[in-house]
């Protein structure tokens, strides 16, 4: 027992850890610096998503660009339409490619509510199928990782190819900004700042009470021994497929104040690279601590962002190397190095062993 | 899409053409998937570095080529050399530590393979470099309405050797006994007095070596790049997993999806056709999850 295993610091600290990121605003001038932040919120989301299903579920994911991706074209057809009217009915791109009508999955795009609430179930309902088939199929582990990644390349190709309709490689540029009625809310706000910060709170502290509910506690043990849950009778493709269409559904959210901030969506939002970059964000963080994994994201990121300028040629390097080492030496990422540390300062024992055992159900590396 | 012209304009002798050119595809997709094959059928590690191992074979047989002036027909084995003896550092260094965490292995290996595409792009830049190959090779083959270029024959040619060899090592040596008891079953293969580690470690650097073959060849029918090797992993990825990680299973299922790429091609295009084809295999692992020649389901 050790300071890191108390649930009301951690509780604590992840209080502490929201109030300090939503006082930025009152400190930070320079929009586009709380813009570039709140992309930060963004990442951090998808870090959670991953420590969601590969941390806790065990369940790795290198696809996780797909949600993200069609979540992210979803919000920016939803947004494009926003600027059409009945003087100027489809995008400017699509005249470009010598299209005269507008495709039939634009239209539902036309009403904002309707295209938002499509960016987000399509992607979702894609994890769902596409996890179910593969979990009930009993695909686990590298395979299941592998197929995540075919996926996504074929998702890629397919969304370059069909240039009419997704811009192809030039992605989609929405001119304005994402309007509810007449309110608009301007990337460069610290509205939009908070309300990325509120989303990434919601997101990180309904998956913390996720990983503890019973559900929560399942799923962990079937990233601990699939087979044995199998034996107690538990389904375990079933609850494979929900932690992985969990973690799909915030990829997708992710996605939409992608576009939302930034005003544009590509093909490189699919790239392998970027899924691969979610990874290694939970990976250095500690994919076995949401927290760790969203520090894990603003860390590589802004290191990215800062230091990406001095290391211009060799911050891949820099970054595969580091990688290697966390893997090799700290399978449980920078947020076990602090478990490590933490543990050399064991807590008095309260002689209660019920409280105790909870904690022991408590995940434990090594697989 | 263009399903539209689906056989709307059917012309047997460009189905056939497409069929010929599908056997093609498939020794490239065969090709890549070799040396992964070898490295997760015996280990289980899997090798996210290999689409880099290849980019490195295209690099050294650039390097010989044009620093030291060597025959391309040289190159090739020079490349499987080389590469292999990268392999090895990489396993004595790295991969031999992660052989209990087999999704680790995945991820260590992806910073490996960030770490050699950032290298390989600081030593020779960013642009892209051409193998020059001899003319003789550069030429098509007309065989009827058949038309089909010759170093796509070559290629081929140096997979169904490769394979041929592969089956010989495994199927008719010492060490291929040696080999195929530690893929059964790794502590009594030792307790019968086989050096595991030296046969993890010799078949690492067998896998990266016909990465680098691999490589050498595909950097004449594309060109040279730092970023080259990501396209070709996920291919051999699926190669591997359609065929459930045995020699044979990596033989017909390149066969079969290179032979579909090609057909779903002519009726559509590339790019759709790579989709439908990556679909179809989601499909077919819901059925057979284990790939299509597992290594419990036959006795070798």
């Amino acid at each position: 027992m050790n300071i890191y295993h108390n649930a009301t610091a951690q509780w604590l600290a992840y209080g502490v850890f929201f109030v300090l990121l939503a006082v930025v605003p009152m400190f930070v001038d320079d929009s586009f610096l709380l813009n570039q932040f709140a992309t930060y919120g963004v990442f951090g989301l998808l870090a959670l998503s991953i420590s969601l299903c590969w941390g806790f579920g065990g369940i790795l994911n290198l696809g996780q660009g797909i949600p993200f991706g069609l979540g992210a074209y979803g919000m920016a057809m939803t947004m494009q339409m926003q600027s059409q009217d009945a003087s100027n009915p489809i995008p400017p791109f699509m005249l470009n490619n010598s299209l005269d009508h507008l495709p039939w999955f634009w239209e539902p795009f036309r009403h904002t509510a309707l295209g938002i609430i499509l960016a987000l179930v399509v992607p979702t309902l894609f994890c769902a199928i596409f996890g179910g088939l593969m979990f009930r199929a009993r695909v686990s582990g590298p395979f299941f990782a592998i197929m995540t990644l075919a996926m996504l390349s074929a998702w890629y190709t397919l969304i370059l190819d069909v240039q009419p309709y997704t811009n192809g490689a030039n992605g989609i540029t929405p001119p304005g900004a994402l309007k509810f009625g007449d309110y608009a809310i301007d990337p460069y706000s610290p509205v939009a700042y908070w309300s990325v910060l509120a989303l990434l709170a919601v997101a990180t502290v309904g998956g913390r009470l996720m990983t503890r509910s019973r559900f929560g506690l399942v799923v962990q043990a079937v990233r601990g021994d699939a087979e044995r849950v199998r034996f107690l009778g538990y389904n375990v493709a079933g609850y494979e497929t929900t932690i992985y269409t969990i973690a799909g559904f915030i990829a997708a959210v992710a996605g939409c104040c992608w576009v939302a901030l930034t005003q544009y969506v590509s093909p490189a939002q699919l790239d392998t690279t970027f899924s691969l970059s979610m990874v290694i964000w939970a990976g250095i963080g500690g994919r076995l601590s949401l927290i760790g994994a969203i520090i894990g994201a603003f860390l590589i990121q802004g290191a990215q962002s800062y230091l990406g300028d001095t290391f211009l040629n060799t911050w891949l390097l820099v970054l595969g190397g580091f990688f290697i080492l966390v893997v090799r030496f700290l399978p449980k990422g920078l947020a076990g190095l602090l478990e490590t540390i933490l543990g050399r300062f064991p807590l008095p024992q309260r002689g209660n062993s019920n409280g105790n055992s909870a904690q022991r159900l408590y995940p434990q590396p090594g697989e | 899409m263009a399903a539209g012209s689906f056989f709307g304009s059917f012309d047997p002798s460009a189905f056939i053409n497409a069929l010929i050119l599908g056997i093609s595809i498939a020794s490239i997709w065969l090709i890549a998937a070799l040396g992964l094959t070898i490295i997760y059928g015996t280990a289980g590690v899997i090798n996210m570095a290999h689409g880099e191992f290849i980019m490195l074979g295209a690099y050294s047989s650039y390097m010989l080529q044009n620093y030291f002036g060597l025959p391309f027909l040289l190159c090739v084995p020079a490349a499987f050399v080389i590469v292999a003896a990268v392999g090895l550092v990489l396993e004595r260094g790295l991969i031999r530590y992660l052989y209990k965490r087999p999704l680790d292995t995945l991820l260590a290996t992806f910073g490996v393979s960030l770490v050699l595409m950032q290298g390989v792009r600081l030593i020779f830049g960013s642009d892209p470099k051409y193998l020059a190959v001899p003319s003789i090779f550069t030429s098509n083959f007309q065989l009827g309405f058949v038309n089909i270029s010759a170093f796509r024959v070559i290629v081929l040619a140096i997979t169904i050797a490769a394979v041929v060899a592969l089956w010989a090592l495994f199927y008719r040596t010492r060490f291929g006994v040696q080999v195929r008891a530690v893929m059964q079953d790794k502590e009594m293969a030792a307790s019968f007095g086989i050096n595991s580690d030296r046969v993890y470690m010799l078949t690492f650097a067998l896998g990266a070596g016909l990465a680098g073959l691999a490589g050498s060849l595909f950097g004449v029918l594309n060109i040279v790049l730092p970023t080259m090797g990501m396209g070709y992993v996920v291919q051999a990825f699926l190669v591997v997993v359609v065929g459930g990680g045995t020699l044979i299973g990596s033989v017909v299922a390149g066969g079969a999806t290179g032979e579909l790429q090609s057909i779903f091609a002519y009726f559509t295009n590339d790019t759709f056709a790579r989709f439908v084809l990556y679909v179809l295999i989601v499909v077919f692992l819901r059925v057979r999850p284990q790939g299509l020649f597992a290594p419990s389901a036959t006795r070798r």
